[in-house]
């Protein structure tokens, strides 16, 4: 399904995956599948990740929550709302998807053959418009390039070169022209540019056929990483959207993607300009199977809008019932829809999901070094060759070969940090990198030094998983529902909730199952790494949240006002127990009256013995001054009672209160109605 | 010559529990535990003074409790108080588990005891009932207010308890000295030999009141005649 179901956390928020950042939050979102409001999903949070977006429903956030896998998604439109109704992002998945989906029709799995009306895909079409495919083919079809700074020529990206992948250490060919190489974050840019400039051009635009980027890839992810190993058609491998272009007809000539000009069709390049000219002959079996797709096709599809406009204006006048119900809706009745929209464009262009299954950082051999700074990349700088001379430098012996690695490693690394934060978008590529090498400086401070190591060391870990999995202030969209701050202040309290509630890192269980709001606040603030802070009365706001938005942790405020934070399921009557328990272990064990001369009293049999605040928070692994409020808030339950001597307070089982107390209430009362009758001086 | 309070003294008080639980000396918070606090301590002192035959307490400066025996009329009571150290004070302060209970936490005690009219303040400027007062053993020059009525019987129920007696011995209409009921022989074996004088007067006069006794005489040589 195009719709999955996700699993969500403790705190009712989506469980991301490993690698997965969360990119924007915005509430009050519906979801409408073609024309229609998907039942049950008509209120609900949109989680926009770099990998998904997901819909976490309000009401039923167990049963109706679903995400849809930005990978499978094709398109995304915006339409910016019209007078009551809202503004809806429009996703349109992916052709196999769609195929896979309808099961009862397969012929409809042809719909972006007819989606890819300038595509010359199939034969009919092409012979429909054989000269309406160039130029709609045109902005779309180019290649990245990037213009060289020194003599403005512009070259292509290389075939394998992958903005997600690629790293200061990827070999870079050097300008056609002049022969200086590029810098990565140059190429970098210019193939993002390049693919966003494609981008929102289909859905924006006032002619949207014309520019609608016609992706026909039915195996998407199979082809890419196939093209990323082949040495097949170069640009086909630099951005999904760039179509194979096929033109079959002998006739026809094949326009220049870059500069226009009309080539003859059995040239592999242009004539002018040098661009590669591609997707020359189509796998054969690609062009079958669509041709057949699409005789299906006239059956089960209405035959009138064969050369549909676009596929935009099909869902949005419901022309097409097929495709209306294939597409996703999202529907922003509370706002946010730009800034979503943004992000959800950003996302699409970084295609982070690629980064899932990419090869390792490519460990960096020493030599490398020197190449580094002005990106590498002769044809000599194939990273399969220098393997052995890297070896060579580093064969030396003892002690110099060790401090000899371990410096050239530290340049290595500065250069890969200095490299990354030249740029943000070189920042972005970088970024596993980047994490990998905070990773490693852990393991380094952890076997580094002793116990206080280990702690930094955890603290350094943390800060390199909480980058970007907590909500920011800007991550969250405004909130429909009066002070803007209300879906910030939800979005804190659930991080918050999950931070306490993640076992992984147990703050609330290292914390004995209780904790002061105050030292959470620290903690939390800490794991952020010192970035992202929150401040202390955003922070109260949202813990004050959680009982509301039905969280697995609670806020509590003890009577001295002091506010701690404890599992939801942690009630004062465990404590109570907990504290029983311990108090009547005190009967077996005598009591240990270290340093004092003075010997037990008292029938410890009987009475056990007095513990303080400091006994009990090292008991039960609490903060002294949450022990303190514990045992009060027992004591205010008559389970304990307290002793005030020269040690302090210490608090004891309650051998006092046997039964006595109880007609406390009753005398009390009586005591009243004897004391207003004597006022009234009827006694 | 061993008096019945002397031979009841000879087994000692069995303490209850609480007053071996070291938290039994601290004033509690809690509402409820502490009333049961209170019914407790008040109830220890009632048996105490009961056993010991104690009928004012004399609420000592530092919070120990010397019990003051109705010795105004028979001081070779007093020796026997110094016979047995340990008893002075020992109410209130538990010297085995080294606590006692402070003078305010006492006198908390001894204001829940009043409501219950089993405890009464003795003013000395109340001439009428500290008239012996200045006899007595050892008091300290400030103890207004430091000496209190216990009650574990009321000045109703020993006028009772009197009057039973009498009617027992066919004595009505005879008149007794208030020496001969409190230390005479024939009294001997009953529950109010060796009675405090001044509570005797009070147990007394609440039988005046209900008409049907008379005292006579002048201060040191009275006499009552039941009717």
């Amino acid at each position: 399904m195009f719709l999955k179901n996700i699993d969500l956390t403790t705190a009712l928020r989506p469980s991301y995956l490993p690698d997965e950042d969360l990119l924007f939050v915005q509430d009050n979102v519906g979801l409408y599948e073609g024309k229609y409001k998907l039942p049950n999903h008509q209120n609900g949070q949109v989680y926009l990740t770099s990998h998904r977006i997901c819909y976490v429903d309000k009401a039923e956030p167990r049963r109706h929550s679903v995400a849809i896998d930005l990978k499978d998604v094709e398109r995304y439109e915006f339409y910016a709302g019209f007078l009551k109704s809202s503004a809806k992002i429009t996703l349109i998945p992916k052709a196999s998807k769609r195929s896979s989906l309808q099961s009862r029709s397969p012929g409809l799995g042809s719909i972006p053959s007819r989606s890819g009306n300038g595509t010359p895909i199939t034969s009919s079409q092409r012979t429909d418009s054989p000269y309406r495919a160039p130029s709609v083919e045109q902005p779309s079809a180019s290649t990245a390039t990037w213009v060289c700074t020194i003599c403005s020529f512009s070259n292509p990206v290389p075939s394998n070169f992958d903005p997600s992948t690629a790293t200061a250490h990827t070999p870079l060919p050097p300008c056609l022209a002049c022969g200086i190489k590029p810098t990565l974050a140059h190429v970098l840019k210019a193939t993002i540019s390049n693919a966003t400039s494609r981008q929102p051009g289909g859905g924006g635009s006032g002619q949207p056929a014309l520019y609608t980027p016609l992706p026909i890839r039915p195996r998407p992810l199979s082809e890419l990483s196939a093209a990323q190993v082949n040495t097949t058609p170069p640009p086909q491998a630099v951005s999904d959207n760039s179509t194979p272009r096929p033109s079959s007809d002998p006739d026809a000539s094949f326009e220049c993607p870059r500069c226009t000009f009309l080539n003859h069709p059995s040239l592999l390049s242009c004539e002018i300009c040098g661009a590669p000219l591609i997707s020359h002959d189509l796998p054969s079996q690609l062009t079958q199977s669509s041709s057949s797709q699409s005789g299906r096709r006239t059956e089960a599809d209405s035959p009138g809008p064969f050369l549909n406009p676009s596929l935009s204006s099909i869902s949005s006048q419901g022309v097409d019932s097929n495709t209306a119900a294939e597409n996703v809706k999202l529907s922003f009745r509370g706002g946010g829809d730009k800034i979503f929209y943004e992000r959800l464009k950003g996302s699409m262009t970084q295609r982070k999901w690629l980064l899932h299954g990419a090869p390792p950082i490519p460990k960096s051999s020493p030599r490398s070094d020197d190449s580094l700074p002005t990106a590498t990349g002769t044809m000599g700088n194939d990273p399969s060759l220098p393997a052995g001379g890297g070896d060579r430098t580093n064969r030396r012996a003892g002690i110099a070969g060790l401090e000899h690695r371990n410096k050239t490693m530290r340049r290595n690394n500065e250069l890969v940090i200095g490299s990354a934060f030249e740029d943000l978008e070189a920042l972005m590529a970088s970024a596993k990198e980047i994490v990998a090498l905070a990773e490693n400086f852990a393991r380094q401070v952890k076997t580094g030094s002793g116990p206080g190591g280990n702690e930094n060391a955890a603290l350094l870990a943390e800060s390199a998983s909480q980058l970007g999995l907590i909500a920011t202030k800007d991550i969250v969209g405004n909130s429909s529902s009066g002070g803007g701050d209300s879906l910030y202040l939800s979005e804190l309290a659930r991080t918050l909730a999950e931070f306490l509630s993640d076992d992984a890192r147990g703050v609330l269980k290292r914390a004995g199952g209780i904790m002061s709001l105050v030292d959470l606040w620290a903690v939390f603030n800490r794991a952020r790494g010192g970035v992202e802070l929150v401040s202390p009365a955003d922070f109260e706001k949202a813990a004050n949240l959680w009982e509301k938005l039905g969280l697995p942790v609670r806020l509590r405020t003890f009577k001295s006002g002091v506010k701690v934070v404890q599992g939801s399921d942690r009630t004062d009557e465990h404590t109570v127990k907990a504290l029983l328990g311990w108090l009547r272990d005190l009967h077996e064990i005598p009591p240990d009256l270290e340093g004092t001369e003075r010997a037990v009293t008292w029938d410890w049999r009987m009475f056990g013995r007095g513990v303080t605040a400091r006994d009990a928070a090292e008991r039960f692994g609490w903060s002294i001054g949450v022990a303190e409020e514990e045992l009060e808030m027992a004591e205010e339950k008559g389970v304990l009672c307290r002793e005030e001597s020269i040690e302090g307070l210490t608090f004891w089982e309650n051998f006092i209160d046997t039964g006595e107390g109880k007609r406390y209430k009753k005398e009390t009362e009586s005591e009243r109605i004897t004391r207003a009758l004597k006022e009234s001086g009827f006694l | 010559m061993l008096s019945s309070a002397q031979q009841q003294h000879q087994q000692p008080f069995s303490f209850p529990r609480e007053y071996f639980f070291p938290p039994f000396f601290t004033r509690q918070t809690n509402l409820t535990t502490h009333h049961a606090q209170l019914v407790k301590w008040s109830a220890l002192v009632l048996a105490y003074c009961r056993h010991h035959r104690i009928f004012k307490l004399f609420l000592s400066y530092s919070g120990a409790v010397a019990p003051i025996y109705s010795s105004s009329t028979t001081p070779s009571k007093t020796p026997t108080d110094q016979q047995d150290p340990s008893e002075p004070g020992e109410l209130f302060n538990n010297r085995k588990i080294n606590r006692r209970l402070s003078l305010a936490d006492i006198r908390e005690v001894i204001d829940f005891l009043r409501k219950d009219g089993r405890a009464e303040y003795i003013y000395k400027s109340n001439g009428t009932t500290t008239t012996n007062m200045d006899t007595t053993a050892a008091p300290p020059p400030d103890g207004g207010g430091d000496v209190v009525w216990i009650f574990w019987r009321t000045p109703e129920e020993w006028a009772a308890v009197i009057e039973a007696w009498v009617e027992e011995t066919g004595q009505r209409g005879s008149v007794l000295t208030l020496y001969e009921l409190t230390q005479g022989e024939a009294t001997r074996g009953t529950e109010f030999h060796g009675l405090d004088s001044d509570l005797l007067q009070k147990a007394l006069a609440t039988v005046v009141k209900r008409g049907k006794a008379q005292i006579f005489g002048q201060e040191d040589s009275q006499g009552v005649k039941f009717f």
